[in-house]
């Protein structure tokens, strides 16, 4: 009975998750089929005719993850370091525990922060590059970062602790300061682990949708002329995810074609997500081992 | 004396790191005690919404949050159960297992949003309920799922052989050893990842937006098709979006700080047995 029982549930779940993909895929079938490549590549949406080209929500999502990678991974993996390296045990539980605490702090509340702070003060920071207003891709990036930074610090507090202490002994009784030791020593055998952090975390930012859908601006159809431009990181933007989360979503359901754009959208964000979580997680097992 | 100020200097950007990571996020949650501290009142909890948040306070949205949450965890609980102890009692594979982990972690990736348009298609347009409490907290449970089932793999596993060898001398049964040795000495992670999993989902709103809350009008749901609740995280997202008179913004800071209690509470009351399983596996 308990087997039985076992059994079903689990391949339950398993069944759940299975008809997500094949949803996902089915129901975007239209738009595959009209557009073909060309909806990666297209450049313009515009659902009234029938236009769908996802590069500037695809553009928009890695540019705001990275935009939050570049703030928040220095910040992040000196902070482990610190915390792994340099605090005592009692004290280092203490900060931990206060990070993943949080961690927690729900994305509609950052996004509040950033509705009401963050906004003016890019906007005032960067006034004289003459921005049209507070909601721009930095700001969503920047918030990103804040959003990320626990994943960042656990995760890499995690992979160096991996690290024997027996080695650490080893090295600084041959003379190296605990500097050198860090740096020649814990630090590249973690390097896996800080790299499984950075790709979980990039996960994490590439499909965050609250925060991002309230400062971002959302504007359709933004392309830089000059992709790495950093200029049009002040610009607004719309993301996979606040596109997904728009009021669109309601409006394409009963338009076959419109509705397969957005299914494709939320397609490419899963195949996205999934990519970069799996390479991540296959990273922190090596580590493990 | 160059090393020597090398020592120095990694030191202190270290030390720099971690006090800009732990500044902000305490400096976060001081903003946000502080701005919605004067809106908190008796009548805050307990009144419903009024002028389109401008008064009133935020009860059935605390009401609705918890009806999704604890439908959530029934939904979950089960799932979770039945995949951890697969994992653990009866795949033999190591890989089969290292496959149930991985779709686990796999899982825990997916973007919240996305279970939000699934339950948008599976519950609201096809089976036709419309917004409802219980799509909701079925797609809360898709999020949660990975985060308690993980949780209890890893507390099974901790399970010392013994016990199980035990049981087993004494003629167990498979079943019995599950529910008298595996269970109870497993209980511990299956609290800690509910109440985490619960603490984030919670604060969740992508996934609800589209197939469970709405924002005013809505109190206890009658039925299963067309009742949707309020919501704390959905209340704030959409009052963020015109939060120009000063009436309202108030009120939001105030449910604000009402949600990230509840998110705390629910995870400081996961601490004390996080602790001590730190403690356990550093000895």
């Amino acid at each position: 009975m308990t087997k039985a029982l076992s059994w079903f549930f689990s391949l339950l779940a398993l069944s759940v998750v299975i008809l997500l993909i094949v949803i996902f895929a089915w129901q975007s079938g239209p738009v595959w089929r009209a557009e073909g490549a060309g909806y990666l590549t297209g450049t313009k949406w515009f659902f009234r005719q029938h236009e769908f080209g996802a590069l500037p929500m695809i553009y928009g999502s890695l540019a705001v993850a990275v935009v939050a990678l570049v703030l928040a991974v220095p910040v992040g993996f000196g902070a482990a370091i610190f915390t792994a390296e340099y605090l005592p045990r009692r004290p280092r539980l203490a900060v931990k525990m206060l990070i993943e605490l949080l961690a927690g702090v729900p994305s509609v509340v950052y996004g509040l922060l950033g509705i009401l702070l963050l906004r003016d003060w890019i906007y005032a920071l960067f006034a004289r590059f003459d921005p049209l207003s507070g909601d721009s891709l930095l700001t969503a990036g920047a918030l990103l970062a804040v959003m990320i930074l626990p994943t960042l610090v656990t995760l890499s507090d995690d992979a160096l602790r991996a690290v024997p202490a027996a080695q650490r002994r080893a090295a600084r009784s041959l003379g190296l300061t605990r500097a050198e030791t860090v740096l020649t020593v814990a630090l590249p055998q973690a390097a896996r682990g800080f790299g499984a952090a950075l790709l979980l975390a990039f996960g994490r930012a590439l499909g965050e949708t609250i925060a991002v859908f309230l400062v971002v601006g959302r504007r359709d159809n933004f392309l830089p002329a000059n992709w790495l431009s950093p200029r049009a990181l002040l610009e607004t933007g719309q993301t996979i995810t606040s596109k997904l989360g728009s009021s669109e979503t309601n409006i394409a359901w009963g338009d076959p074609r419109h509705w397969a754009a957005i299914t494709g959208l939320a397609l490419i964000l899963l195949a996205i997500t999934v990519g970069v979580t799996m390479l991540g997680t296959a990273l922190a097992k090596k580590e493990a081992r | 004396m160059k090393r020597r100020a090398l020592d120095v200097f990694v030191a202190a950007v270290a030390a720099l790191c971690a006090s800009v990571a732990v500044g902000i996020l305490v400096g976060l949650v001081a903003v946000i005690a502080q701005r919605g501290a004067p809106a908190i009142s008796w009548t805050f909890l307990t009144e419903q919404i009024r002028l389109v948040g401008a008064a009133g306070g935020i009860f059935w949205n605390v009401i609705g949050t918890l009806l999704l949450l604890a439908t959530a965890l029934g939904v979950c609980l089960p799932l979770a159960v039945a995949l951890a102890l697969v994992e653990r009692v009866w795949l033999r594979k190591t890989r089969a297992r290292r496959l149930v982990r991985t779709a686990l972690y796999t899982l825990n990736g997916v973007p919240t949003i996305v279970f939000g348009i699934f339950g948008f298609i599976v519950f609201v347009q096809w089976c036709g309920w419309g917004k409802s409490w219980l799509a909701g907290g079925f797609v809360l449970a898709l999020g949660m799922l990975p985060t308690v089932a993980v949780a209890l793999i890893e507390r099974l596993h901790a399970i010392p052989a013994r016990y199980v060898e035990a049981a087993a001398a004494l003629g167990l049964r498979e079943s019995q050893i599950v529910w008298s040795v595996l269970l109870p000495q497993a209980r511990g992670g299956l609290i800690t990842g509910s109440l985490l999993a619960l603490a984030r989902a919670a604060g969740e709103t992508a996934p609800i937006m589209f197939t469970a809350t709405i924002f005013a009008g809505a109190t206890l749901p009658h039925g299963v098709k067309d009742s949707p609740v309020l919501s704390l995280p959905y209340h704030i997202f959409i009052l963020a979006q015109d939060s120009f008179d000063p009436a309202v913004g108030a009120k939001l800071w105030g449910a604000a700080l009402v949600l990230l209690g509840l998110v705390f509470s629910l995870s400081l009351a996961a601490l004390p047995s996080r602790l001590r399983a730190h403690e356990e596996a550093h000895v």
